[in-house]
This record gives structure tokens, C-alpha cells and sequence, in this order.
């Protein structure tokens, strides 16, 4: 777990994508909590249940875990004394919906049909199949509860989950930004690059500048 | 359907490419309804072909089914704009 920033005040609590995406945005987002940082915004980066350093396996994960793991952060924070915001990143934003958080800022969210969809997509084309087979990608071997993509071992019954989960969508002190390109509804846009489709890691310093200025004024409004 | 919904699509889809492929601006602003994609673009690989396809389905709202997926539609930059357009009349 890495925590930035002063030790008092708000905290935000950052949610990275799950899987492959987690790689190519985790450079990104702690841009985005140094930055918060020099703004005078404190900031945690958990791993959560199955995700970066945790000792959890990855074959065991669950939503459930995920957001009770979550809100667990959510309330230590609230234990402190100080008010929780919580930052999801694509899919992080399907995990923040039980914590008890002041506000929540979503990046690009993404929908948990939509990356089962992409992680099928993506097990296709490892497999080599001449086009996505329907379903096909993301069922297990025969006498397996889990597929691996790209190489994180995921539970069936993870991915059954997934298909129902959306991102918090009650609008009081709930934001979400958007990439410049992307035609879909968001409060504010903001130009960068697509990190989590990069094929390797990568970063966007002006971008993770841009979305901390935009943050550090959303918690100040969500404050008064 | 009216025409800046039409442009609207052609720019979504030209801005999905920029950003799936790590392509230039100036590179996708030249691409015309004729510019080759698959199979001429090297880093349009069958990994990127499924980000691509997520990827329009979240920004243009819409669903493309597996069997729907062959070289011709992705032939053409202007294939693959019309394709997408009919994906949202439908």
C-alpha cells in the first residue's frame, strides 16, 4: 500500500483498473497522488484482495472482497477523522460502491460487461483464433473454475459477477471525467492518452497534472 | 441519421484508432474513406483489434457481435466507419 501527502485533511483512496489495465495506469496514477500531493491532498493506494502486492491469488478473487476490502480503507480513514474521496480508475470504478466516501471521481469508467467482453476478445486473439469466438474466450478448460487472460488466473465465478456490476451512479458529489475523444456523457473532459489501451506501461505527465488540478478543486467544492 | 451524427462517428472512430494504436494526430487526420488498416498497419495486431472493438463499443454505445468480426470491416478506414454507423442505425 503506498500513501502520499499530508496527514491531515481529506484522503483520497485510488481504485486502479483491475487486471492488464492495472499495469499500464499504475505509473499514471501515482503521477496523478504525487501530484495531489504538492496540492496538499493526502492520498492511499491499497492493494486490494488479488490485486498488485497483495498475498491473495488471483484465482481467489471476489467483488465481495474487493469492496469490503474497499470500504474497510474508507472507514479507517473515517476513523482518523478525515473524509474519505474515493478514485476509481475504469473498472476501479465498480469497486468503490460500498464505502462510506464523501465523493467519487471516476476516469473513463468502464462497465463490468464491457471488460468481460474485452477480456474474451483479448483471450481470443492469445489463442491465436482467426476471430473472437462467441463466448468461447472466456470459458475454462474442461475440469477448471478458472481462464487465464493474459496472464491472470480469474475465477468463472468472478467474471459472473463482473457481468452485473456497473460503477456508482448516484449523482450527489459523484464526478466523471472523460478522455477529450470520447463522445460519451462526463462532467469534465480531459485531453490525454488512453494509457490503459497502451500494449506496454506507460505515462501522461500533463495529463495526470490536469486530472489532479481537477480533483484538488472537486474535493474543495465537495468540502465547503 | 443527420450528418454531423455521421462526422461525429468518423471522428470517434479516427480518435479511437489515435488512441488504441498510439498513432499521430496528423497521421489519423490523413486517413481517407480508402486508407488500408488491417494488415497495413503494423500496429493494428489481432491484440489491438480487440481493444479497438471494446473500445468503440463503450464510446459509440454500441454492441458488435463476434460473428460480426472479419477482415472486411476492418479492411478500410471507410469500412470500418461505415460499419460502425450501421451499428448504430440498427
Amino acid at each position: 500500500m503506498l500513501r502520499f501527502g499530508p496527514e491531515t485533511g481529506p484522503v483520497v483512496i485510488a481504485a486502479l483498473p483491475l487486471f492488464d489495465e492495472a499495469n499500464r495506469t499504475r505509473a499514471f496514477t501515482i503521477s496523478v497522488l504525487r501530484a495531489l500531493a504538492d496540492r496538499g491532498i493526502a492520498s492511499v493506494l491499497p492493494d486490494l484482495p488479488g490485486t498488485g502486492e497483495s498475498l491473495v491469488r488471483t484465482e481467489h478473487l471476489s467483488m465481495r472482497d474487493l469492496r469490503d476490502a474497499y470500504a474497510k480503507v474508507a472507514e479507517l480513514i473515517g476513523n482518523e477523522g478525515r473524509r474519505a474521496y474515493a478514485i476509481g480508475i475504469r473498472s476501479g470504478a465498480l469497486i468503490d460502491c460500498d464505502a462510506s466516501a464523501h465523493g467519487r471521481w471516476h476516469l473513463a469508467p468502464q462497465s463490468g460487461a464491457d471488460l468481460v467482453r474485452d477480456l474474451g476478445r483479448i483471450r481470443s486473439a492469445q489463442l491465436h483464433e482467426a476471430k473472437p469466438l462467441p463466448h468461447a474466450g472466456i470459458l475454462p478448460n474442461v475440469g477448471e473454475d478458472h481462464v487465464t487472460v493474459a496472464g491472470n488466473a480469474i475465477p468463472v465465478d468472478f467474471l459472473s459477477e463482473l457481468e452485473r456490476c456497473e460503477p456508482f451512479d448516484q449523482p450527489e458529489n459523484l464526478r466523471v471525467v472523460r478522455l477529450a475523444t470520447d463522445p460519451k456523457p462526463a462532467n469534465v473532459k480531459l485531453a490525454g492518452i488512453a494509457l490503459w489501451r497502451k500494449a506496454e506501461p506507460d505515462n501522461d505527465l500533463p495529463f495526470a497534472q490536469a486530472v489532479a488540478d481537477d480533483i484538488a478543486s472537486w474535493t474543495a467544492t465537495c468540502e465547503k | 441519421m443527420l450528418p454531423d451524427d455521421i462526422d461525429q462517428i468518423d471522428l470517434t472512430v479516427r480518435a479511437t484508432l489515435r488512441d488504441i494504436l498510439g498513432l499521430s494526430q496528423e497521421r489519423v487526420d490523413a486517413f481517407r474513406s480508402e486508407t488500408p488498416l488491417f494488415g497495413a498497419l503494423p500496429e493494428l495486431d489481432s491484440m489491438a483489434v480487440a481493444g479497438l472493438l471494446t473500445e468503440l463499443e463503450e464510446r459509440l454505445g454500441i454492441l458488435i457481435e463476434d460473428d460480426e468480426v472479419d477482415g472486411e470491416m476492418l479492411e478500410t478506414f471507410g469500412a470500418l466507419v461505415r460499419f460502425a454507423t450501421s451499428k448504430i442505425i440498427v
